[in-house]
């Protein structure tokens, strides 16, 4: 436990002193101090963004944050994981992971990787413990390329005042069949938690990674938390990356997700992002190497006062990319979001193939969605498409199912659960797809959760019972009648 | 005694718009009605008004079924005391599987007919149901399907999702012979068919018939009443039923078409003075 050590939490709000502060604390070297001043200046100098005049106002909203009220820095000193934490591992990923890390607040736990991988020089480690071991690596890739620093206000915030963070290398031609699994756990009062994911997959590699989001602040006082995602796909590598973030109603989010890729390198990102209550998602696929395909399979589902503002980028740079971009997303109550789908071709990337598709569903009269996709091409040979709609549920469609005796809440529910099982099979990870179900139904029954239990148990007992059908006597039984039931 | 659906002096409108003007009409479990009249003279407004559709504002008249009015009542209400609408146009809803959507209707159907409306529970939510066991609800499913030939693969689609217009019908019939019906409205179901699916259809409904089961056969035309005989017939005209007789009255309808039935001018005039 050697990068655990004694810390002091910083005073209220942010300063340059305080950044010089925290990297003393850690005993940086040098250039990543410089790099965190460097930041400072940028955060300094730069204003918040605002929007656009007549949107929803996510970003002024987030603009008007109170900072300066924030722990810049809210360390933990002991390693033991919190219950939550365990309880929430044994819950999901039971049939094997090939790692672990945990970070709670802004300190790193835990970390775990199978022998094995080890032994094929995988590297899972705290991004603190990078910076000192593998400096040209991190050096190389730390908020460079993919998400620099100058992003914006809140990424060159992020690079300030970081701490924790999670890094995984995978060398060339090492593949990880089972996911490495990263959780984020706060439960700091009027705190800034940054989380970093820095994933380096070199050549011909390939890697599965979930991080899952969850926060449990207590009082009034909201806490913040700065996340940003660097991925790395080099020559062929491929990369499947999942977020579930489930923060709680007194947390806010700024999320910076992007991924670069090298020839022929792919990387499907799954995001799911049911917490938080003000959340701020930016999420984009660098194609830069020739050949490489990006994938994003996104679901939202917001109730309340939540604010989501969600923008995406596809970024084709070179010849022959492909990207494809699916979100769905329910609003209920008065929750507002926003999406911005942006596909840019730019003038070298010819036999570019993109695509985007981006769906709101309003259960509420009161719930605002504006969706908007971009397109910007400089190239010719291009196919893309793109469409983005956000519409009331069918009075119909519930009709239907009322007269076959549902009422009107579980019709619902059947509803938007169609409307959101196309996309969930495209979620590889069967465990992940089992979780999103279970939230999507528990946030749509309330406090009620025994109902969703039955449906997704229901759905359980399908899958278990279908198979076992030498069970099941028919009069004469024939292997056509068989009814094999799948998962719906 | 069987069930009885009682509609009386039934006045509709959509949109502020008079469909129906005084339906009478009665059907009692066993008996297949057959409903006839011309293009818009109101007869899936009927269907769609006993179901409750909130489409429709019903302005006067009661719908009784097993001695009660159930004009209050909910969609879901109504189809749990085992009233049931063959659509028309069956709406698809993509996602959904065919076979996770009829296990809960059927236990929503046999949970019966409880004060379920919404609001009366101050959640808003549902109330623990008694499920029906997969295999149970397999065995059952599997005899309708064998009952009705309906092939197997139906059960995994989603619910009408790419459904040809016979496949469509098909399903909504087998919904009807799962949930079992006290009473059945069968709005257009031999719309859309050619020879073919008519006659597979008509041989469903046929193989549902018996003293457990009434039917309100609503149709434009007669060619569904070669396969499927009724015990009465009524016309409607202008949202109201004006004739009712035996099944004789559907041939006399297909030789004379509508027009002889209708009110005469003078008729029509002394309604609109009155």
């Amino acid at each position: 436990m050697g990068w655990l050590r004694m810390l002091n939490a910083l005073a209220t709000g942010f300063t340059r002193d305080a950044v010089v502060e925290l990297s003393r604390q850690k005993g940086e070297p040098e250039w990543m101090l410089q790099k965190r001043l460097q930041a400072w200046e940028v955060y300094d100098a730069t204003p918040a963004p605002l929007g656009r005049r007549g949107d929803l106002g996510t970003l002024r909203t987030v603009a008007n944050f109170k900072f300066q009220q924030l722990t810049p820095y809210a360390p933990v000193e002991s390693t033991a994981l919190p219950a939550a934490i365990q309880q929430s591992l044994q819950q999901t990923l039971v049939d094997g992971r090939s790692g672990l890390i945990v970070q709670h607040n802004a300190s790193v736990i835990h970390s775990e990787l199978v022998e094995e991988l080890k032994e094929q020089g995988v590297i899972l480690t705290d991004l603190e413990s990078a910076v000192r071991e593998y400096p040209e690596l991190v050096q190389q890739h730390f908020m460079t390329d993919c998400v620099p620093v100058t992003s914006s206000k809140y990424t060159a915030l992020h690079a300030a005042f970081w701490s924790g963070g999670f890094f995984l290398y995978v060398p060339a031609g090492v593949e990880i069949e089972q996911p490495i699994l990263a959780q984020i756990w706060i439960d700091a009062a009027s705190s800034a938690i940054f989380t970093h994911s820095l994933i380096i997959a070199d050549a011909q590699s390939s890697l599965r990674f979930v991080a899952e989001y969850t926060s449990h602040i207590a009082g009034n006082q909201p806490s913040l938390v700065n996340d940003i995602v660097e991925v790395y796909a080099k020559q062929e590598a491929r990369v499947e990356f999942s977020n579930l973030q489930d923060l709680d109603q007194n947390t806010w989010n700024i999320t910076s997700k992007n991924a670069t890729f090298d020839k022929d390198g792919s990387v499907t990102f799954v995001m799911a992002e049911l917490g938080s209550k003000v959340n701020l998602v930016n999420i984009g696929a660098e194609l830069k190497g020739n050949g490489s395909a990006g994938e994003l399979v996104g679901v939202f589902f917001t109730d309340h006062d939540q604010r989501f503002s969600i923008s995406t980028l596809s970024d084709h740079a070179s010849l022959s990319t492909n990207a494809e971009t699916l979100v769905k997303g329910v609003l209920t109550d008065q929750s507002r979001v926003e999406f911005d789908g942006m596909i840019r071709v730019r003038p070298k990337a010819q036999q570019t193939a993109s695509f985007l598709s981006a769906h709101g569903l309003l259960l509420s009269k009161k719930a605002r969605g504006e969706f908007i996709p971009g397109l910007e091409i400089a190239a010719n040979e291009v196919s893309a498409s793109h469409g983005a709609t956000t519409g009331q549920i069918d009075e119909e469609q519930l009709f239907y199912l009322m007269v076959r005796g549902i009422q009107r809440p579980e019709a619902e529910r059947i509803i938007v659960q169609g409307f959101f099982e196309p996309i969930l099979q495209r979620i590889p990870l069967e465990h992940l797809r089992v979780r999103l179900r279970r939230s999507i139904i528990q946030r749509m029954s309330g406090t009620y959760e025994t109902e969703a239990d039955t449906w997704v148990d229901a759905q359980e007992r399908w899958e278990i019972e279908g198979v076992d059908e030498g069970a099941v006597h028919f009069d004469k039984p024939r292997a056509d009648e068989e009814i094999i039931l799948q998962e719906y | 005694m069987g069930s009885e659906l009682i509609i009386k002096n039934l006045h509709a409108n959509i949109e502020g718009k008079p469909i129906l003007r005084g339906v009478d009409l009665v059907v009692k479990q066993g008996e297949v009605h057959a409903l006839m009249g011309p293009n818009g003279s109101g007869k899936s407004t009927l269907a769609n008004v006993i179901m409750g559709n909130p489409k429709y504002e019903v302005t006067d008249g009661e719908i009784w079924f097993k001695g009660e009015n159930i004009l209050e009542y909910s969609p879901d209400r109504r189809a749990r005391m085992r009233l049931f609408l063959a659509f028309q146009y069956p709406m698809s809803i993509p996602g959904v599987s065919v076979a996770n959507f009829l296990r809960r209707a059927l236990e929503a159907v046999r949970e019966g007919n409880k004060p379920l409306e919404e609001g009366e529970n101050p959640t808003g939510k549902m109330q623990k149901r008694k499920t029906v066991p997969p295999r149970e609800f397999r065995t059952l499913l599997q005899a309708k399907m064998r009952l009705l030939k309906v092939d197997n693969s139906f059960i995994n689609r989603s619910i009408n999702d790419g459904f040809s217009g016979g496949e469509k019908k098909r399903a909504e019939i087998l919904q009807m012979a799962l949930l079992e019906p006290e009473i059945a409205l069968m709005d257009e179901t031999d719309s859309g068919l050619d020879i073919d699916a008519l006659k597979i259809v008509s041989e469903s409904v046929n193989a549902l018939r018996g003293p457990e089961l009434g039917i309100l056969l609503i149709t434009h035309y007669q060619r569904m009443l070669n396969y499927i005989t009724p015990d009465v017939v009524h016309v409607m005209f202008e949202g109201r039923v004006i004739k009712s007789g035996g099944k004789e009255l559907a041939l006399e309808l297909e030789e004379k078409g509508y027009e002889w039935l209708k009110p005469t001018q003078e008729e029509n005039g002394v309604a609109a003075n009155a």
